[in-house]
């Protein structure tokens, strides 16, 4: 009876976890978080070099292709839960038919067969999932949009955009321990990469750098129990850079010396400029934010305002 | 191949598999659904039945039921009424016709007044046969032997002493053998003629001719159950013995040489020849366990080869072969000491029939009032059933329309995937082919890769995301390079790619930034 109530009770859990698993298929539940708590997001990386129609246009293509595999799967997304349920009509006739006095098993079987038939295609249903774009991604795609009328005539961007995350570990900058042993790793992540040549003949270099810091996972003894117990990972805190050089065309600007509109420790939007040298021909300074998100607005208000230390040349 | 087309081979392959093991299942008759049921016609009282059969006694051409308990001879008629019933001292029975009318008797071997007596009931009408025999130990077992020289009863006692006795009651011979009970006494052929085959419990076993001498003499662990089948039907039997540690062996009748020898892991309370496969020209066995294991032997070829095992919820007391279902082939109906009966097919599928509040003591089948019963004794009482065989019509083909239902699914779902376009790669690409932009793309990863030594410099970064971050620089300067190839326009080629991890790597160094691998040559 022990053994009857052990596999019994065994082969539930295991008919409710395929019935969760096509349940949450048919009703689309992908939201997946990271370690961190944090919403996955799809992992782009788009490399840049073509004219800013071509780019835009391109990036506007890979998201409908991607909505278009996700759409293609959706519409099918409750038959995989349908043929658990035909599975179990099938089951439930050779109940009837054990009730009846005879056995029969055949049905079952066939039954067993269709649940595997429904976890496949529920498998292959979920590959046409996707996560949802980064906002970065529709930001980035706006910022080219705005600038593509200040680029020189036939000239490209160049540089990439990777939203591939900022905490993997191939972003490790560095990592240091504390005086308890435990390692804090320090991210950098430039998720955008731009330059460009204006079509006043300066060159705009921009990068959109991501600084985080986690503490990773370590085993602790506790003071009371006296028991090892490990400490997940934790968030430290996120920072967001953006570092932009301009060298503007000598024939046509000079570098003014000060600006009301742009200097060190102004806030422009979500930004504040935290470095700014203006020497050598070239414009340099790096403009930093507490926040996680900084929209494509904010960079735009930061370059046109790191424009205003420009002064046009008479003619 | 397309991948539209790949999900329909996938799913192609599954359906033949499918189809072929539903068409295997289908085709060898595996599925079946059968049940088999039972309806009381009549049941008397009675107490400890130890043998019983249905068979013609009374001078009535119509079958009667014969049953003896450890005290008492009962004929019942076909309808449950008593025709004949008389108490004995430790009776033992046997059916045989001793008179030679054609008709079996009732032959009670028992204590009678003037010690050991041998009775024959004919249509009911009661004659000693013998009495003051000479006997020491108890009733033991009865038989009566159709020798080529005439028939003779042979009687056995508890301490192993054999008697002979003429159908007028004088002795013929006599005999010891083993010097215990005999738990079994069966007749075995011997080139076509009839011997007597007897085991005691203290393990001997032994063959005698019609003279009373012993042809062969053998002797094994304690002995439960001896039986003597024509297993084969060449003229020669053979002897199946069960031990009291579970000792299954088969004894060829000629000279007592071992045909099969193995252990069931249990003693062996019962052995019973059914004729489970229908083919006349070789018997089947079943034997049954002290556990309740129960376990079906065929003898093809002249060897012993087991054909299922199935269990009973106790002892098994009775095993009888019964064509139920009328199909030629007899299914065997087991009764064990918790009072339950099952009926076990060809193929050991088993069957329950209602259960009965004491243990099963025999069970018989035969006709009544013209109409087929089985007829099963248990503790207290005689049941008369009449079982019934029903099956669903067509069950058989249930795999095939199963199979069919599967491959439908299977297609359905590899129309449904091969519809769904593939999703696109997540690294995206967007190159002008121009040679202004392949030359600005070129200067703008130098200036990263510059950028990155600086950093790397500077100490902001270490380890493997300086690394990492090079290697993807340097690979799209390698794609870049590539790109100035395929457009046609003249490169000086500045990198070069691992041999050992494919990792791109400026050209000129000695050694894998990634791996480690030396790269001069």
């Amino acid at each position: 009876m022990e053994a009857f109530i052990c596999v019994g009770g065994i082969l539930l859990v295991l008919v409710l976890i395929i019935f969760f698993y096509l349940l949450n298929t048919a009703r689309k539940r992908v939201n997946q978080t990271n370690t961190l708590g944090k919403k996955q997001l799809l992992p782009v990386y788009v490399s840049l070099a073509d004219k800013p129609t071509s780019i835009i246009q391109g990036m506007n293509k890979f998201r409908t292709d991607v909505n278009k595999t996700e759409k293609a799967g959706d519409k099918w997304r409750w038959i995989p839960m349908l043929i658990f349920l035909a599975g179990v009509g099938l089951m439930l006739i050779d109940g009837v038919i054990i009730l009846l006095g005879y056995f029969s098993f055949i049905f079952t079987v066939g039954g067993v067969g269709l649940w595997i038939a429904a976890i496949v295609m529920a498998r292959g249903l979920r590959k046409s999932d996707s996560f949802d774009f980064s906002t970065r991604y529709n930001g980035t795609r706006d910022l080219f949009f705005t600038l593509r009328d200040d680029l020189k005539p036939g000239s490209t961007y160049l540089g990439h955009l990777d939203l591939t995350g900022s905490l993997l570990p191939t972003k490790v900058a560095r990592s240091a321990n504390d005086a308890q042993g435990r390692t804090t790793e320090y991210f950098r992540d430039e998720w955008l990469a731009l330059k460009a040549k204006l079509y006043d003949g300066s060159i705009l270099r921009v990068s959109g750098i991501q600084k985080s810091k986690k503490r990773k996972s370590y085993w602790k003894r506790s003071r009371i129990s006296g028991k090892m117990k490990s400490k997940p990972e934790k968030f430290k805190g996120t920072e967001h850079g953006l570092k932009v050089r301009i060298v503007p065309n000598p024939e046509v600007y000079k570098i003014a010396k000060t600006s009301a509109e742009f200097k060190q420790g102004l806030n422009i939007g979500k930004f504040t400029v935290s470095q700014l040298t203006a020497e050598g021909g070239m414009i340099s300074f790096v403009a930093s934010s507490p926040f996680e998100d900084v929209e494509h607005e904010n960079v735009l208000q930061v370059l046109k305002s790191a424009y205003s230390l420009l002064q046009r040349k008479a003619a | 191949m397309s991948r539209k087309v790949i999900p329909f081979i996938v799913a192609f392959v599954l359906i033949c598999l499918v189809m072929a093991v539903s068409g295997f299942i289908t085709f060898t008759g595996l599925t079946k659904a059968e049940k088999f049921g039972s309806e009381v016609a009549w049941s008397q009282s009675y107490f400890g039945a130890e043998s019983m059969k249905v068979i013609n006694l009374m001078g009535d051409d119509q079958d009667e039921l014969f049953i003896q308990s450890t005290d008492n001879v009962t004929i019942f008629d076909g309808s449950g009424n008593i025709l004949f019933s008389q108490n004995y001292d430790r009776p033992k029975t046997t059916l045989g016709d001793v008179n030679r009318d054609n008709r079996e008797d009732v032959v009670v071997f028992y204590i009678g007044d003037s010690g050991f007596a041998v009775d024959v009931i004919d249509n009911g009408i009661v004659s000693t046969l013998a009495f003051s025999l000479d006997f020491t130990g108890d009733p033991s077992r009865v038989a009566v032997m159709r020798f080529a020289s005439g028939p003779q009863i042979v009687l056995g006692d508890t301490v192993g002493v054999l008697r002979s006795l003429s159908p007028g009651g004088q002795e013929l011979w006599n005999q010891r053998i083993g010097g215990a009970e005999f738990r079994g006494m069966d007749d075995a052929l011997i080139g076509g003629q009839i011997h007597l085959a007897v085991a005691t419990y203290n393990g001997s076993i032994a063959v005698i001719a019609q003279s009373g001498q012993v042809v062969w003499e053998a002797s094994q662990e304690q002995t439960r159950r001896m039986r003597a089948f024509d297993l084969n039907a060449d003229g020669n039997s053979e002897v199946i013995t069960g031990g009291e540690f579970g000792a299954l062996i088969v004894y060829s009748a000629v000279d007592g040489s071992v045909i099969h020898n193995e252990s069931i892991g249990q003693a062996v309370s019962e052995v019973r020849v059914v004729e489970l496969n229908g083919d006349p020209g070789a018997r089947e066995f079943v034997v049954g366990g002290k556990d309740g294991g129960v376990w079906a032997y065929a003898f093809p070829n002249g060897s012993v080869n087991r054909l299922w095992s199935g269990s009973m919820s106790d002892k098994v007391t009775e095993i009888s072969g019964i064509d139920i279902n009328d199909d030629g082939k007899e299914e065997a109906v087991i009764g064990d000491e918790a009072g339950k009966v099952s009926v076990f097919t060809e193929t050991g599928g088993r069957n329950n029939l209602d259960d009965h509040s004491t243990g099963i003591t025999r069970i018989d089948v035969g006709r009544l009032n013209g109409e087929k019963y089985v007829v099963i004794a248990d503790g207290s009482q005689v049941e008369v059933h009449k079982v019934n065989f029903t099956s669903l019509p067509g069950f058989q083909y249930t795999p095939l329309i199963v199979g069919l239902i599967l491959s439908a699914v299977i297609l359905i779902i590899a129309a449904i995937l091969a519809s769904i376009p593939q999703r696109p790669e997540l690294k995206v690409s967007f190159q002008d082919k121009s040679r202004e932009s392949l030359e600005a793309e070129r200067r703008m990863l130098k200036e990263s890769i510059a950028d990155v030594e600086r950093l790397r410099k500077s100490g902001e970064v270490t380890g493997d995301a300086y690394l990492a971050r090079l290697k993807r620089l340097r690979g799209d300067l390698a794609e870049n390079e590539t790109a100035f190839k395929t457009a046609g326009f003249p490169i000086k080629v500045e990198t070069i790619q691992c041999p050992n991890c494919g990792g791109t790597l400026e050209l000129g160094m000695d050694k894998c930034e990634y791996c480690g691998q030396v790269l001069l040559s």
